[in-house]
Order: structure tokens, then C-alpha cells, then sequence
């Protein structure tokens, strides 16, 4: 829950996010050979594809994507 | 869809630390082929690859090492194997040695010695630039090896061969494909369970394993052992708590107390997991919510270490604007975290399950294994084990035969939400979990009241949700596999904790006494045709060395509360002052 986006101009298309992403989250664009986020919701906040990306092309944020219940 | 078949001597499913200590330890003993395979990629999922930067590791030249193991078997209030704990100190030094030989990068002094820093708990950690880090290196290793890396490849269910084990079956999340693995022994090193709830990294924590392992009949343990934790409310970050508490930080509640110290006046904020949550969870009862995290007062230096040892939390602090250079500018509103399951199979000192062939470690074990709360100091030596001994185990068989109808009947199951027109989205079952699970006062102060309330609302997902899950493409299957295997978790969690009469790890009002009489038990589960069958198992203390006076004792929490006039015990129950 996190990933916000990836800089189409920056992407060279490396595929080195999509490739660390532990949810599947992020794939390659068969049309543009970049990489796109394909499924928000199960981003899991991880900050590892902007960690990987050579390109400084990712950006994500600690924000919730879903509601997630509060313990009291 | 199509089908891909792999042979190999050694199957290890799960790609963190445990299983890839596993995996090398399988080759280094010999297994000619071992293959590694992981729902996302291996050393890139579970959740070492997302550790806080330190590990409880004991240290012959600096711990005293009768001293941690009293305080190891104190701490898990006497359910800790103190067997595997043994091994485990005998090892837990060369491991780390290993890994720093491997390229893990660890914090050092300027003589190059291991820097160690105050953490949860009495006993130094040692630090480590990060769980990625970490995980690269062991990931690299294990290719060196020879170790073969499936990726992308998320394993349902066990096969068996009558009564041993004879590999698994799986999916591709991209492709769809269908993965049939046919091996001598198996280890399974994909446990670890989190309800998807608060904690960066930690969401992809489905219990597979233990589920695969349940539907294949096997016997689990530690289901009611309450994995807790605390973070924020707010702000999607984490983990790193270890590193908060050791550099100093503070809880407070709304009227600015500290109140963590009532409950252990010597470590304070760094004291263990369920004492920490159960203070919180009290002080929410109490009405004195929110609670806040203060780090603002930690000088500079501790940050920038802060910095080195968990990059990717403070990467996110400061994007929201909590923390700017050296300093924390406000504090934090705090809650209590989980469940983070801690249940597993149930090992020998083998590390071997009941179903022959079948090994387990890391979190797939209870965390009764060895060295209960630091879960990553017991998966690096614990999975190096299993490896070994699943090694072994291959060579002394010959090749199982595989059950075509066994086969084609877990494919159809596995495969039949992408066939469902009409369905139930997976994050539907999710929240439904979530809301029933996640109050502090089911999960972390307890009662069998609200416990059986919670249990029946999950029974009604069980019968009415997940046998709808339906699946668009090969990642919805997955977390449709997923949402089903965290429904059965939280079955499993909710029967254990109901069944263990006393407050022992966790706090229960209804039976406030730790019970040292009738309770020095591992409650196990175990699939009894459609039902769960729950039960219970005399810890070995006869062979033990450390055993605990007999006696019945108002546990430790509502000791302290009830001296603080929060609480009075009742008829042998909890009221509320």
C-alpha cells in the first residue's frame, strides 16, 4: 500500500521492480515495455521496488490503500 | 493450463532466511539437487527480507549463556523446547559467522568487531544494514551453491506418498501454470502468518505452509501462543520497533504517562512483546487512548544508526514528515498490532514433523521452537538444521511414486476460483477477518465470551464466504489461496486460544491464574475429517533442565494491575475498577 508511481520517462524498462515486487503488483507493459501498477490494492507498502529501481524512477508513500480496522 | 514437473532429492518452500539456510545446508550435506521455490521471489519475500536490522543472536565471547537460558525458557513461561534451544545457542554463533561470510553486511566496530546495541528484552542484538541486504547475500548464496530458485511459484498443498511425503503442488502467480514438484523431503519454511493488517512488508504472511500442511493432516502447534506487537495507527511503517525501544523511545497514554514501567520497572518500553501489548491494550480498556510513541528526545547519533540498521522505516518516517535530518519532530499515536501468528508444526529434534520426509522450521514451527519472540535468530539456525537433516533423510529413500488422482483432485481445488463467474472478492473475506480478530479485547486481552463470538463469526466466513472466493486472474488465485489459508489461521488461532484454560502468554479474564499445574501443555490441532481436532501435549519438562514450581499464581499483568487498583480478581475472574 504505497507504491504511488513509476516516472514513464525515467523507466527505461529494466523490469528490476517488477521482478523484487513480493506482491506482484507491478508489470511490464507489453505496448510500452515499461513498467505499470497493475494491482494497488495489494501493495504492501514495502518500498522495495523504489529501493531497487537504478533509474529513481519509483515513488511511494506510507498510506493505506485500504481501510484496515483499528485494534480499539 | 499448462503443467510443469520437477524432480529434485530436496524441496524447500519459502524463500527467507530460514528456508535459504535450508537450502544450502541440504546441498553442503550432500543433496544432489535442491530446489527453492517461493510464491514471489526468494530472499525478496517473507519476512526476513523485511527485518528491523537486528538479531537476538546469542554470543559465546559476550552472553552468559546459562543466563539466556533461563531467561530464553522464563520468557515463553516454560513452553519453550529447551532441547531445540540448546542446539540452537550451540549454533547461533556460526551461523552469523557464516552469514557475514556470505556478504550479509553487519554493523561493526572500528576494530571490526560486531557492534551490539540494547533491544527488546535483557540481552543485546546484533545490527545488520537491513533485511534486503541480508536477504540479496543469502539469495546469492544459495544460487552459488547450486541451490535451483523457482520463483513466482506459490505452493497450495503437500503431496504424499502413502504415509511420507512426496512433494507439493503449485501455481505460477503470472502465468497460471500449474507446478507439480516430486521430491524425496521437503522442508517447509513458509509459516510466518499475518492478518494483513498494520506492518509494511509483513502482508504477504499468509500462513501457506502451515495451511498445506493442516489439509495434509499433519499436527500444529502454538496456535494460542498470541503473537503480539504494537505500531502505529496512523502511518503505514514498520517494522523496527527492536531499534525504537533500544534507542530510547517512550510510550505514553492521553494523559501523558509513561505506563509501560508499571509492568517491568527494569527494561521498561523494551520489555518483551506480551507484556508491552497487553500494558497498551489495558490502558485502551481504561479509556486513556490514543497512546504515543515519543522519539522526539533520541539524540542524533542513535538516528543516524537508526538509519544504517532499518533504512526502509526511516525512509518512510521522513516522508511523512515525522522525521526530519537527526530528529523525530512529534510524536506518534500508537497501537496494538496482530495477530502474528506464532503456530507450526510440531518437530522433533530433528526438526522432522510427523509425516516422514516432512521437515520444518523458521516460522513454520511454533515459536515455542527455540527462541521464542526473536523469530530470526531461530529460523537462521533452525532452517541450517532442517536443511541438514532433510539431506540426510533423501538420501537413505528412493524417489516417491506419484498419485495421479490425489494430483488431479488438489489441481481442481487449487484451480477452481478462476472458474467461478459469480463470487466473493478476496479483500471482502479479508476485512471480515480482519474486524473479527483484530480487537485488542479478542486478541489481546481475551475472554471466552468474546473469543466464541469472534470464533463464530469466523466459522460463518469459513461455511458461507470462502467456498465463493473467486479469482480473475492468476494473482487474484493467489489471494483468493491466500484469504482461504488466513480463514483457516484464524480458525486455528481462535480454537487453540479457547482451549487453554488459564492466562499464560496472553491474559485472559476469565481464567486470570497461570496454571502451572494443568496447563505446562502445547495445545495442538489437527484435521479430523472435516473438523478441527484441538488437544494437548505435556511439555517434556521430565527431560528438561530448567522446570517451573508447581503452583497456580495470578499471572504477572493482573498482578500488576490489580495492585495498581485497575482491576480485582472476583471469583476467580477479572473486574474492571
Amino acid at each position: 500500500m504505497g507504491v504511488r508511481k513509476i516516472d514513464v520517462a525515467r523507466c527505461t524498462g529494466c523490469s528490476i521492480c517488477v521482478e523484487y515486487c513480493p506482491m506482484d503488483v507491478l508489470k511490464m507493459d507489453g505496448k510500452s515495455q515499461k513498467a505499470f501498477i497493475k494491482y494497488l490494492r495489494d501493495c504492501q507498502g514495502c518500498f522495495l521496488c523504489e529501493r531497487v529501481c537504478p533509474e529513481n524512477a519509483v515513488y511511494c508513500v506510507p498510506v493505506y490503500e485500504r481501510r484496515i480496522p483499528l485494534p480499539w | 493450463m499448462n503443467n510443469q514437473e520437477h524432480e529434485t532429492d530436496v524441496l524447500v518452500i519459502g524463500g527467507g532466511i530460514a528456508g535459504t539456510f535450508a537450502a544450502i545446508k541440504a546441498r553442503e550435506a550432500g543433496a544432489a539437487e535442491v530446489v527453492q521455490v517461493d510464491k514471489a521471489s526468494v530472499g525478496r519475500s517473507g519476512c526476513s527480507a523485511f527485518a528491523a536490522g537486528v538479531i537476538q543472536a546469542f554470543s559465546p565471547d559476550e552472553d552468559d549463556r546459562e543466563d539466556c537460558f533461563r531467561e530464553a525458557v522464563i520468557k515463553s513461561h516454560f513452553l519453550c523446547d529447551q532441547e531445540k534451544l540448546e542446539d540452537h545457542l550451540d549454533d547461533s554463533a556460526d551461523r552469523i559467522k557464516e552469514m557475514d561470510s556470505l556478504g550479509v553486511e553487519f554493523v561493526k566496530t572500528a576494530q571490526g568487531k560486531l557492534q551490539r546495541q540494547v533491544g527488546r528484552g535483557k540481552f543485546t542484538s546484533i545490527m545488520f544494514h537491513g533485511g534486503y541486504q541480508m536477504m540479496e547475500a543469502m539469495r546469492r548464496a544459495a544460487s552459488r551453491t547450486g541451490v535451483k530458485l523457482v520463483d513466482r511459484v506459490m505452493i497450495v498443498d503437500l503431496l504424499t506418498d502413502g504415509g511420507r511425503i512426496a512433494g507439493a503442488i503449485g501455481f505460477n502467480t503470472d502465468s497460471g501454470e500449474v507446478h507439480e514438484f516430486m521430491a524425496k523431503s521437503v522442508v517447509l519454511a513458509a509459516g510466518r502468518t499475518w492478518l494483513k493488517t498494520r506492518r509494511p512488508g509483513h502482508r504477504n504472511l499468509s500462513g501457506d505452509g502451515i495451511a498445506a500442511a493442516y489439509r495434509a493432516g499433519l499436527t500444529l502447534t502454538g496456535f494460542d501462543s498470541g503473537g503480539v506487537n504494537t505500531g502505529p495507527a496512523m502511518y503505514d511503517i514498520g517494522p523496527g520497533n527492536n531499534m525504537y525501544m533500544g534507542s530510547g523511545a517512550t510510550l505514553v497514554n492521553a494523559d501523558g504517562e509513561r505506563f509501560v514501567e508499571k509492568y517491568d520497572p527494569v527494561l521498561k518500553e523494551r520489555t518483551e512483546l506480551h507484556t508491552l501489548s497487553a500494558a497498551c491494550a489495558i490502558e485502551a480498556k481504561r479509556g486513556k487512548t490514543p497512546l504515543y510513541l515519543d522519539m522526539t528526545h533520541i539524540e542524533p547519533e542513535k538516528v543516524r544508526l537508526m538509519r544504517r540498521v532499518i533504512p526502509s522505516p526511516m525512509m518512510m518516517w521522513e516522508r511523512a514528515g515525522v522525521l526530519a535530518g537527526d530528529r523525530f519532530t512529534r510524536k506518534i499515536e500508537w497501537v496494538t498490532e496482530g495477530p502474528s501468528v506464532r503456530g507450526g508444526l510440531l518437530v522433533n529434534r530433528r526438526y522432522e514433523t510427523t509425516l516422514p520426509g516432512l521437515f520444518a522450521c523458521g516460522d513454520a514451527m511454533p515459536s515455542s521452537g527455540t527462541w521464542g519472540q526473536n523469530a530470526l535468530a531461530g529460523a537462521m539456525t533452525s532452517g541450517a538444521r532442517a536443511g541438514k537433516h532433510a539431506a540426510e533423510y533423501a538420501r537413505e529413500v528412493s524417489p516417491p511414486e506419484a498419485d495421479a488422482e490425489q494430483i488431479s483432485e488438489l489441481k481442481r481445488q487449487m484451480l477452481e476460483p478462476l472458474l467461478r463467474k459469480d463470487g466473493i472478492e478476496p479483500d471482502q473475506v479479508l476485512l471480515s477477518l480482519q474486524e473479527a480478530v483484530m480487537p485488542y479485547d479478542v486478541w489481546t486481552l481475551r475472554s471466552e465470551e468474546r473469543m466464541s463470538r469472534a470464533l463464530k463469526e469466523i466459522e460463518s466466513i469459513w461455511r458461507d464466504q470462502v467456498p465463493l472466493l473467486k479469482a480473475y486472474d492468476p494473482h487474484y488465485l493467489r489471494m483468493a489461496v491466500e484469504a482461504r489459508n488466513l480463514a483457516l489461521v484464524s480458525l486455528l488461532l481462535l480454537k487453540s486460544s479457547l482451549f487453554r484454560q488459564e492466562s499464560r502468554e496472553t491474559a485472559r479474564e476469565d481464567y486470570p491464574y497461570m496454571d502451572n499445574i494443568n496447563w505446562l501443555k502445547w495445545v495442538t490441532v489437527k484435521k479430523e475429517g472435516e473438523q478441527i481436532s484441538t488437544s494437548a501435549v505435556e511439555v517434556p519438562l521430565h527431560r528438561y533442565k530448567l522446570k517451573p514450581e508447581k503452583g497456580k499464581d495470578l499471572h504477572p499483568i493482573w498482578r500488576v494491575a490489580e495492585r495498581q487498583g485497575i482491576i480485582r480478581i472476583e471469583g476467580e475472574r477479572v473486574k474492571w475498577a
